[in-house]
């Protein structure tokens, strides 16, 4: 193919797999949108990413950002030229992420039982109570269909061979999947016809599995059971991901102070009287969901829903408790875990980690840190990280005295290269690095994942981070059909 | 529904009607500064409209420009359309599943026009007039958004509700800032007043078919008072308020269903069995006030039985 203005420099950097360019051509699943856009002027590519942007403001997808008393409404950075992963891929990662979320339920269950899997000395029983997320108020309590997590977000990245690896599980409130569907509403609407003819698979079923397993979920058995999705309010900045969730289903949004308990059941105010709750899909972190028994100061909460819980009379979405399996220093042991409850070889790789209380490994990671990223093991959105490549001889020496005072709170892993991907900027493409966060669905029926994913990138050039906290955006997320 | 919803969706919807109020209210007072500069003054409107210091009101009433940008894009004024419009669109955001998504749009879209930066540069130097009209179309954008995507359930009875008790009270504020100075004399004939007044509430066509004759101050107050085919009238108003509120009535709360239901039936009698004739030998202005007072406590008891959440 000839290379055109459009691919003029793109410079995939050694030493990483780029998701567009093989030697110098451009793979297969990329030719139909490369060709399309090059047959557009730069003029009409910008014109799209600015109507991208208008149409975000727009529909109010957007955070709000409180400085000196002042909202300032601000979207999530988007990339127009979408992330494209073929049939097989997808097919690979759809088994690794089922098999691996089959065993974290399964550690789950038994982390809050019987324990065999501490008995049996493959995680460390420090490990487990060492970690903070880990619930006594949940041990001995079954929960429904012995399901803990409902809603998975697993973030996978890919190395410099072309080959997945599971970066983080997220299995608390993983938030972004009202970017997977805007994301792609938003192609439709930029991109013209551009969808059908590449044969892409439809990320519209989210909402409809969700409601159909939060339904099955319900502790009453009646008809018409009511759901409605917890949050923190208008303040939190995945707010627009709460409520468009709450109308895609066709549910009640509600905050702490709509709800009430009364004789172990969930109600809640409506202007004709208390309606009984019977499923909450919260997105309100454990620490804040009942004052009583969490943080007393917390305002977002509900006074004694975990009695109504343990009780069996309101189902909550995900379970309470869930921290002590995404935990960073726990994620090694879950290629252990994969053995040990399903006797099956992993088919998602880890990335090698390093447990910073074990002294051999931190004495290896202290002499290598140019090497190593360390994170901490309960932080999430990248917050409290080291970038060993990047930083300065004095932060390494700082941060290392921080790490010696808890290091059980420290897990350091290889810098892994990110792959690469096409990002529109100043009116050519340019390769950006990225990852990728398909959505798992539990329900009594099994393990769904509809074909799509949010794919964050790191728009600055060079970086490796994507949170969006850090500077990232995002890309609709292309899965085609075989 | 949830309280906390139908409460938002009521000051969603009285917030919206309130920046209507205001923004015709500016339109109509601004056309007759430019004809009468000499007796026209911007004081009644301030005091009626917004918090100002009485100080500052001196200060600003003789300069159209200033009182425009303090009543539309002042940060600082809590009753400034850029404020109202704020907080019109954040109970809507709260109750996104509540209102279809061009209702939402449409309410965001307000707010990023009111937002822009533009819009201070243009209000200080090109015609008011057009810039007034941009907003006012905004929110009629709005109402038929409304009219035509909301399903017609309990949420939509909250919104009428909230449209039409702030109606009554804007309704009465407007015409109170000729008639809160006692001494208004009802034979004079201030034609280009009412004339821009009737025109900036859509009453003009009426008025002339009603009245054919000249402009009547005694007139202007039967039509924006008592005339119940008007849709800006109070009696109008407070008719469509009883209407919707009536929707309401439900096995459930019964006993405070009928507690509000009498003071509003109680008000609606005291208009509609009133005549131009004894209102001017009450006072209009402690008449307007006898009324707002009246709707001040059903907006409070309303508050109390249906939105009493927290």
């Amino acid at each position: 193919m000839q290379t055109s203005e459009l691919l003029n420099k793109y410079l995939v950097d050694t030493n990483t797999w780029d998701e567009m360019y093989k030697n110098d051509s451009v793979r297969e699943q990329y030719q139909g949108v490369v060709e399309f856009m090059q047959e557009l002027s730069v003029e009409e590519l910008n014109r799209k990413e600015e109507m991208a942007r208008k149409l975000f403001m727009s529909q109010g997808i957007t955070f709000t950002v409180y400085s000196s008393g002042e909202g300032i409404e601000k979207i999530f950075p988007f990339d127009i030229i979408p992330r494209i992963i073929t049939a097989p891929e997808w097919n690979y990662i759809e088994k690794g992420i089922k098999q691996r979320l089959k065993a974290l339920n399964l550690f789950l269950k038994d982390v809050y039982s019987d324990q065999f899997i501490l008995k049996d000395e493959i995680v460390p029983i420090d490990m487990i109570y060492s970690c903070p997320h880990y619930l006594r108020e949940m041990h001995g309590f079954p929960v429904p269909h012995d399901i803990y997590v409902h809603i998975a977000g697993i973030d996978l990245i890919r190395n410099s061979d072309g080959e997945f690896y599971i970066l983080e599980d997220n299995l608390r409130t993983p938030s972004g999947v009202s970017y997977m569907l805007e994301n792609r509403e938003i192609t439709k609407r930029i991109f013209p016809d551009l969808i059908p003819r590449n044969n892409v698979r439809p990320v519209t079923e989210y909402p409809n599995i969700l409601h159909k397993n939060l339904v099955s979920l319900s502790p009453r058995g009646i008809s018409n059971p009511t759901i409605v999705v917890l949050t923190p309010g208008i303040y939190n900045s995945a707010y627009f991901e709460h409520t468009t969730l709450a109308r895609l289903m066709g549910v009640e949004l509600v905050e702490g102070r709509d709800l009430v308990v009364d004789g172990h059941r969930v109600y809640m105010k409506t202007t004709s009287g208390l309606q009984q709750v019977d499923v909450i899909y919260r997105r309100v972190d454990d620490e804040f969901l009942d004052p009583l028994v969490f943080n007393p100061k917390s305002m977002l909460g509900v006074s004694g829903i975990m009695s109504a819980y343990r009780k069996g009379n309101v189902a909550i979405v995900n379970a309470i408790g869930n921290g002590v399996a995404d935990d960073k220093a726990i994620y090694s042991y879950v290629p252990a875990m994969i053995k040990y409850y399903l006797n099956e070889e992993p088919i998602l790789k880890n990335v090698p980690t390093y447990q910073l209380n074990n002294n051999e490994e931190r004495e290896y990671v202290f002499s290598n840190m140019n090497k190593m990223v360390v994170k901490k093991t309960n932080e999430s959105g990248g917050y409290g990280m080291l970038m060993g490549h990047t930083a300065t001889d004095e932060e390494i020496v700082r941060y290392k005295a921080e790490i010696m005072k808890d290091p059980r709170q420290y897990i350091a892993q290889p810098i892994i290269s990110l792959s690469s991907a096409p990002c529109y900027m100043n009116g050519r493409l340019q390769p950006r690095r990225i990852d990728l966060r398909p959505y798992a669905l539990c329900g009594p029926g099994g393990i769904e994942i509809v074909p799509g994913g949010l794919t964050r990138v790191a728009l600055r050039e060079g970086s490796l981070v994507v949170n969006s906290s850090q500077g990232g955006g995002s890309k609709d997320t292309w899965v085609l059909a075989g | 529904m949830l309280s906390r919803v139908a409460d938002s969706l009521y000051w969603m919807s009285r917030y919206i009607e309130r920046t209507d109020g205001i923004l015709r209210m500016l339109k109509i007072n601004y056309a007759s500064s430019q004809d009468d500069l000499l007796d026209f003054s911007w004081k009644p409107v301030l005091r009626i409209f917004s918090y100002l210091e009485e100080e500052r009101v001196q200060e600003i009433a003789k300069h159209s420009r200033a009182v425009l940008q303090f009543m539309v894009t002042d940060k600082e004024n809590s009753n400034s359309v850029l404020n109202i419009v704020t907080h019109a669109r954040e109970n809507a955001r709260s109750v996104q599943d509540h209102i279809t998504k061009e209702l939402w749009q449409c309410l965001n879209d307000y707010y990023h026009t009111v937002r822009d930066e533009q819009l201070v540069k243009l209000l200080h130097r090109e015609d008011p007039i057009t810039i007034l009209d941009v907003l006012i179309k905004q929110g009629l954008l709005y109402y038929g958004t409304t009219e035509i995507t909301m399903a017609r359930g309990e949420g939509y009875s909250f919104i009428n509700i909230g449209k039409f008790l702030e109606r009554s009270v804007q309704s009465a504020d407007i015409l109170d800032v000729k008639f809160s100075d006692k001494n208004y004399d009802f034979d004079k004939t201030d034609a280009t007043y009412w004339k821009y007044l009737l025109l900036s509430i859509s009453g003009y066509e009426l008025y002339l078919k009603t009245y054919r004759g000249g402009f009547d101050a005694k007139n202007v107050v039967e039509q924006i008072v008592l005339n119940e085919d008007f849709p800006r009238s109070i009696v109008y108003s407070i008719n469509q308020l009883h209407r919707y509120f009536q929707r309401l009535k439900s096995e459930k709360n019964i006993q405070a269903h009928h507690k509000v239901d009498f003071m509003i039936g109680k008000l609606k009698s005291k208009v509609r069995y009133s005549t131009v004739e004894t209102i001017l030998e009450q006072g209009l202005h402690s008449y307007l006030e006898m009324i707002k007072e009246d709707l001040y406590e059903i907006g409070t008891a309303f508050n109390q039985h249906y939105f009493a959440y927290s």
